[in-house]
């Protein structure tokens, strides 16, 4: 396969390299994460996309890429319309599953001799793993409101402040969402799993802020060295798998029908215009929304966590948020592309958007630096706070990467990696483990993931995103 | 091909797959790749069947484009009653069974412990194929 490097940390496969290719291929990596790239099937996934009706610009893939079912982990890929489609593939079964970033007044030097107290107040407060559902159960109609208005219902209920909407993409709500293209199925299983974490990947984090790379921006974002704060990361639950089951498989006799000769089923697509398309995103919209409120619901029981265990010993426990983010996502935005704005279908999967200065879509405190980009590490390793650049806008779609990326299989670090054995690890290095399956813990292993710092260099190098401040662990609440 | 049988390849066994969780199932019908697929996806599950619970019947009827997608809603279907009930199931009966379309009893139990959740079966590299008598499938669960 042809591969050129055409700038530092960024490769292009050109668009003769296969038949079918639409537009080129182009993606973010050191010389090490490229060849790692070429070892699975993360880069002819990311061909497979440049295939797809309607693509515009360049696929890409970011650092963290890794081999996904479809599309790539880490792929952005931007159609057009009339003839562009709508990948339901392309946003993954976990619609917006995103970050969210609270920050403390306390400092980690404060909070630690009651740490472990914190840990377990998170874990009893925000209900984890397997069959725990939440405390918040809707009825129909207030589900029905959790999909149209998404964070912005969490906080009427009294989960929260209005400035937590300013703080999250979008104001915690995608407009055109219809709770009507919503299966029962899908509803059965949102019904109990609103404010609730899930298994798999998803986590809460205490974290200290180890370090400020960028202090204008780290101010703007109201962070500091030595600071508390807390990621919460999740998605849509049940209810998203369950919108994007229903899709992938509708649209298996739509895509036939409409002649698409597709490298993979994952792939299935409508054009954006379409019933078919429209009612994909529509429902995809509402389960975005669910997501939103999911986080929103989370926060604010992580806030009575913190007032709990804090507020006794006089200290801070107020938490204020920075941003939430998705990282799994489709939305209509206006990109430049040859000198002309357009409206474009943005595929995010396991990407983050990164807009930069002067943006409309960030919120008013950030728009003269650019929008807060957050990346989670393993769990046990750092995780990164970026600001989003005018590079980002020209180069990326205005995206950048959500992660570590995974380098070995769950079923590889299950082998490999005992779960009793690394939390004792965690431990033995200062970090308080609240987890529901020793299993699921073993799966997540940070020795399962690539070096989060080696990512983050890799995308301030190229310019798409630039560092501010690198959080390490102090407790990690998993399912 | 039972769960058990030997010698000879297993009726399912778990692979490699970076991101997410896929096993390999076998069978000497397409039924009974159903089947040893459903089993393969309770391991995935941690499935544990709760032995003081009733045993408990599901009717499931659904149709596909094709045999592929008929396996991916089957599964779909198994895994959103794990979800939403609990329920894990190792028996089945097929009273109609075609390439696109199958009517069919499960019986199984309230779990008493299940590891994981499946948010979804995928039909990423999904292809059944027939070799020497024996019907193979990769099917690769979004975990």
């Amino acid at each position: 396969m042809e591969i050129r490097q055409i700038a530092p940390f960024l490769y292009e496969i050109p668009r003769g390299a296969r038949p079918g290719m639409r537009v080129p291929a182009r993606f973010y990596a050191d010389e090490a994460l490229a060849a790692a790239a070429r070892a699975d099937r993360s880069l002819e996934q990311l061909i497979n996309t440049a295939t797809l009706p309607g693509v515009v610009g360049h696929v890409l893939a970011m650092p963290d890429m890794h081999q996904g079912y479809g599309f790539p982990i880490g792929g952005v890929v931007a159609t057009e319309p009339p003839e562009g489609v709508v990948s339901p593939g392309g946003v993954g079964y976990d619609i917006n599953c995103g970050v969210r970033l609270l920050t403390g007044r306390v400092t980690a030097r404060e909070i630690l001799p009651h740490l472990d107290a914190l840990a377990s107040a998170l874990y009893a407060d925000c209900p984890s793993g397997v069959g725990r559902g939440g405390e918040v159960r809707l009825s129909a109609a207030e589900l029905d409101q959790a999909m149209v208005e998404g964070a912005r219902w969490a906080v009427r209920r009294g989960f929260g402040m209005a400035e937590d909407l300013e703080h999250t993409e979008e104001g915690g709500c995608l407009e055109g969402a219809d709770p009507g293209a919503v299966s029962d199925r899908a509803r059965a299983r949102g019904r109990d799993q609103m404010g609730t974490l899930g298994a798999g990947n998803h986590f809460i984090e205490i974290d200290r802020v180890e370090r400020i790379e960028d202090e204008a921006v780290a101010r703007r974002f109201g962070l500091f060295a030595d600071q508390v704060v807390v990621q919460i990361h999740c998605g849509s639950r049940g209810l998203g798998h369950q919108v994007c089951t229903d899709s992938v498989n509708r649209l298996q006799k739509a895509a036939r029908d409409w002649g698409y000769r597709l490298p993979d089923r994952e792939l299935v697509c409508a054009p954006l215009e379409s019933p078919e398309g429209r009612a994909y995103l529509a429902a995809m919209k509402a389960a975005a929304n669910y997501a939103f409120a999911n986080r929103q619901v989370l926060a604010h029981r992580i806030r009575g966590s913190f007032e709990r265990v804090l507020a006794p010993e006089g200290l801070p426990r107020e938490l204020f948020p920075l941003y939430d983010i998705a990282h799994n996502i489709a939305k209509m935005e206006r990109h430049e592309i040859e000198g002309r704005a357009r409206t474009l279908c943005v595929h995010r999967k396991g990407a983050t958007r990164a807009f930069g200065p002067g943006s409309p879509e960030i919120p008013r405190a950030f728009r003269e630096v650019g929008q807060p980009v957050l990346v989670p590490g393993s769990m046990g390793t750092s995780s990164w706070v970026l600001v989003g650049t005018a590079e980002a806008m020209r180069q990326t779609f205005g995206s950048s990467c959500h992660g570590a990326g995974r380098r070995l299989s769950r079923h590889q670090a299950k082998r490999a990696v005992q779960g009793a054995g690394l939390r004792r690890e965690l431990e033995e290095g200062g970090i308080h483990v609240r987890a529901g399956s020793l299993a699921g813990l073993a799966e997540e292993a940070p020795s399962a993931y690539k070096d989060v710092d080696r990512v983050v260099d890799i995308v301030h190098g190229a310019g798409i995103a630039r560092r501010v401040a690198r959080l390490v662990p102090l407790a990690v609440i998993k399912g | 091909m039972p769960p058990d049988a030997s010698p000879g390849p297993p009726a399912f066994e778990e692979v490699d797959h970076t991101a997410d969780r896929a096993i390999v199932a076998r069978g000497a019908s397409l039924e009974e790749l159903f089947e040893n697929a459903a089993r393969g996806m309770n391991a995935i599950l941690g499935f544990r069947p709760d032995p003081g619970a009733a045993p408990e019947a599901r009717r499931i009827a659904l149709e596909a484009v094709d045999a592929e997608g008929l396996l991916v809603s089957w599964l779909s279907e198994l895994a959103f009653l794990a979800e939403t009930e609990s329920l894990g199931f190792e028996r089945f009966g097929f009273e109609r069974f075609s390439p696109t379309a199958l009517a069919a009893t499960a019986f199984g139990r309230k779990a008493a412990a299940m590891e994981k959740l499946i948010k979804a079966v995928t039909y990423h590299d999904l292809a059944i194929r027939r070799e020497g008598g024996i019907y193979t499938a990769r099917i690769v669960f979004d975990v």
